[in-house]
């Protein structure tokens, strides 16, 4: 009741098939991630590359695309931004860099025990995230969520793609700009009507 | 501005600069009675304010170290932020929202409606509604509080109240609106008319929201009455032989201690702060801490039973755009016991922008992952409500000192502990059920249910009671225990009523000053 879960509502409509589109995504987003996080490390960014390996580096990016997955909705570079954070947090803090490096090798681990295949080559969205539930207590997770949290949700560049403005003060606020602009439920009271109720 | 000396006895010194402190500063400035204010925050002003929910969290709130304790999630999820207030010139009401609700006749009179309940500690007030009423009547005006009393029109609906007064209308619902809220829908007071900006909660970009940051404080200092040092951390009040309160010791910014000497002390720190300073002003004379021979400081201590519950709609609903609390639905609020829980609760829209929605959709270590971020992406179908309902006194939920660890000042970290009772458990069920039927009405898909929040309302552990053995201060907020020494904040909530305190908090902060000036003339203080 006050716990900290999410309850679905109980008439809640059929879902749309929402793994057969996560699982496309994933199919595409795996195959630019080596590549990608590759370029980004070793290229643009070279002091981050002995963070982790390229193959590290990829299990974290699919690791970062599973945490808040927006396959239809983000961009892969929002996700990579996340990864260059974690990264360079990694530069900044041995211990913590000790603690990603161990957490993705005892995911790794924990991937090939039960599936057979690494962490990153699941293709089953469910499976993965089932693997970083048994994780999701350990700092090293928590650490790479909550870097993840601010870079995709409070983050401005990618608030119009969820619909949300944000600031409006240096707009004036929103009273010309759609604050009373839905049209599938009536209008409110008018001025006249709001003042009559407050009036004796 | 005007200085007063440390040694000046004359004084009244207030602890705190907001709804309570700020609001009685201003009141006793105005009668000609001279104070200093001890604000432990910095000075704000309109530069500071951003419509950006995680920088003005960062900026103002009191982040000095607490722990959560007790049953309630937060003490999992939010170990260090048992509560959500303001550290700063203004206090919470840089924060508030703006609803300005009265207490209801039952909700002071709660042992005698609900009878004993096990496992609470709950108390009637030594006032009644209609005592009240005069002083709610002065706090409306006061703060620009749209309805009758003001003749002030309740603010134009938004698009997220839209949506639940259409399920609230199509559910049978009479008593839902726009207000009351102490938010300008006029020009008036000289401040402006809202401009539906939102981020209502992260401070009124405009002065449209009643905040004594730029109404009581700095009318309180234009009278040449009022000292306000801010960065001023209240650390412990000092007694005379006789047991009056003599001064109040402070560090300032630089860590530097000084000792305000007082008249009259009154606290105002809000409900964790207040009863910790009178706790760690123990003394050889009062072992178990100021004005608490009943054993009551630091107890009692109420957050409302809140939780969030979000609807998703079928069409584009943009929730962000316009006032924060754009409306309340009222008819819940009643005592009917067959319900299964004594007392009431209100649902208010309240508007999250998406940093805020995603940290509190779920929060703790699990609210991450596909649920998670379908839900978000939603975000803009959706409408919802903030659940505040009363909460039940019990004496178990308190504020106590940590044994061993301290904060930057060197005074003991608090520990504010919260188990909900089951009165609480039943309310909130009811109050989801509730929700997710007014927002069916309306077509919703989805319906979210999320825990409370750290709390903005705090309450209670200081309280009002007749009989000194129950309580901390009388009717008028005077410590039953030393005359000259006064609780003007929300910690004198003998009950929590489902409403937001604030409005009680400022009625009750003109009331005592009234008092004070009447006391302070005929000389018993």
């Amino acid at each position: 009741m006050l716990q900290g879960r999410i309850v679905f509502h109980r008439l809640k409509k059929p879902e749309k098939d929402y793994a057969g589109v996560s699982r496309r995504m994933f199919l595409m987003t795996t195959a630019m991630a080596g590549v990608t996080v590759g370029t980004m490390t070793a290229g643009v960014r070279p002091g981050l590359a002995a963070a982790l390996d390229d193959q590290q580096s990829a299990q974290l990016l699919r690791m970062v695309q599973d945490i808040y997955p927006h396959p239809d909705l983000l961009p892969l570079s929002a996700y990579e931004d996340v990864v260059a954070t974690v990264l360079a947090g990694m530069d900044n803090d041995e211990s913590a860099a000790k603690a990603v490096r161990e957490g993705l090798t005892q995911l790794n681990a924990m991937a090939q025990e039960i599936y057979g295949s690494a962490y990153a080559d699941i293709e089953d969205p469910d499976a993965r995230e089932g693997l970083l539930r048994t994780v999701e207590n350990e700092g090293f997770f928590q650490g790479i969520r909550w870097k993840a949290y601010f870079g995709i949700y409070d983050n401005k560049e990618l608030w119009p793609l969820f619909g949300y403005e944000g600031s409006s003060v240096e707009h004036g606020g929103y009273i010309d700009r759609g604050f009373s602009d839905i049209t599938f439920v009536p209008q409110g009271p008018t001025l006249e009507e709001r003042l009559a109720e407050v009036q004796n | 501005m005007t200085q007063f000396d440390l040694n000046d006895d004359t004084v009244v010194v207030i602890i705190g600069s907001g709804a309570g402190g700020g609001t009685l500063a201003n009141e006793l400035a105005q009668k000609g009675i001279k104070s200093v204010v001890l604000e432990a925050g910095k000075r704000f002003d309109f530069g500071d304010i951003e419509n950006d929910e995680w920088a003005m969290f960062n900026k103002i709130s009191w982040l000095d170290k607490r722990y959560s304790a007790g049953g309630w999630h937060g003490a999992v999820n939010h170990p260090n932020l048992p509560a959500w207030i303001v550290k700063g010139f203004g206090g919470s009401t840089v924060h508030w929202a703006g609803v300005s609700l009265r207490l209801k006749d039952y909700e002071f009179k709660t042992r005698t409606t609900y009878g004993e309940i096990a496992g609470a500690n709950v108390e009637d007030w030594p006032v009644s509604l209609e005592e009240m009423v005069p002083w709610y009547e002065k706090a409306e005006l006061k703060m620009g509080v749209t309805g009758k009393t003001t003749g002030m029109p309740h603010l134009p609906w938004n698009n997220g109240f839209r949506v639940l007064a259409e399920g609230c209308r199509r559910t049978g619902r009479t008593d839902y609106n726009s207000g009351p809220m102490a938010i300008n829908s006029v020009e008036r007071d000289d401040r402006p008319s809202c401009q539906q900006i939102g981020f209502c909660m992260q401070g009124c970009a405009i002065g449209a929201k009643w905040s004594t940051m730029y109404t009581e404080l700095p009318r309180a200092e234009e009278t040449g009455n009022c000292e306000i040092r801010t960065e001023a951390m209240a650390l412990k009040i000092e007694h005379d032989e006789s047991g009056k309160v003599t001064g109040v010791v402070y560090a300032d910014a630089d860590g530097n201690q000084h000792l305000q000497k007082a008249r009259v002390v009154c606290v105002a720190g809000n409900t964790i702060e207040s009863p910790r300073l009178l706790l760690n002003s123990a003394s050889s004379m009062f072992p178990d801490g100021l004005a608490n021979s009943s054993g009551q400081v630091g107890k009692n201590y109420m957050t409302h039973t809140t939780a969030g519950c979000y609807a998703v709609l079928p069409e584009k609903v943009h929730m962000f755009r316009g006032t924060s609390v754009a409306g309340i639905v009222g008819d819940e609020v009643k005592d009917v016991p067959s319900r299964g829980f004594n007392g009431g609760y209100y649902l208010e829209f309240l508007s999250l922008g998406l940093p805020f929605m995603a940290a509190f959709l779920e929060p703790g270590n699990t609210g991450w992952g596909r649920s998670v971020a379908r839900a978000l992406e939603q975000y803009d179908q959706m409408s919802g409500v903030w659940i505040c309902g009363e909460d039940m006194a019990q004496e178990q939920n308190g504020v106590t000192l940590h044994e061993s660890e301290v904060d930057q000042y060197g005074l003991p970290v608090p520990v504010v502990a919260k188990t909900p009772h089951n009165n609480d458990y039943e309310m909130t069920s009811h109050a989801y059920e509730t929700t997710a039927q007014i927002y069916e009405a309306v077509g919703a898909t989805d319906v979210y249910e999320l825990p409370a929040y750290p709390a903005s309302h705090n309450m209670g552990t200081n309280r009002m009671h007749a009989d000194p053995s129950k309580g901390v201060v009388n009717a008028h907020g005077q410590s039953h225990d030393i005359a000259n020494l006064f609780v003007s904040d929300g910690s004198q909530f003998t009950s929590s009523g489902a409403c937001n305190p604030t409005l009680t908090i400022v009625a009750l902060a003109i009331r005592q000053a009234e008092y004070l000036a009447q006391e302070m003339g005929a000389g018993n203080i």
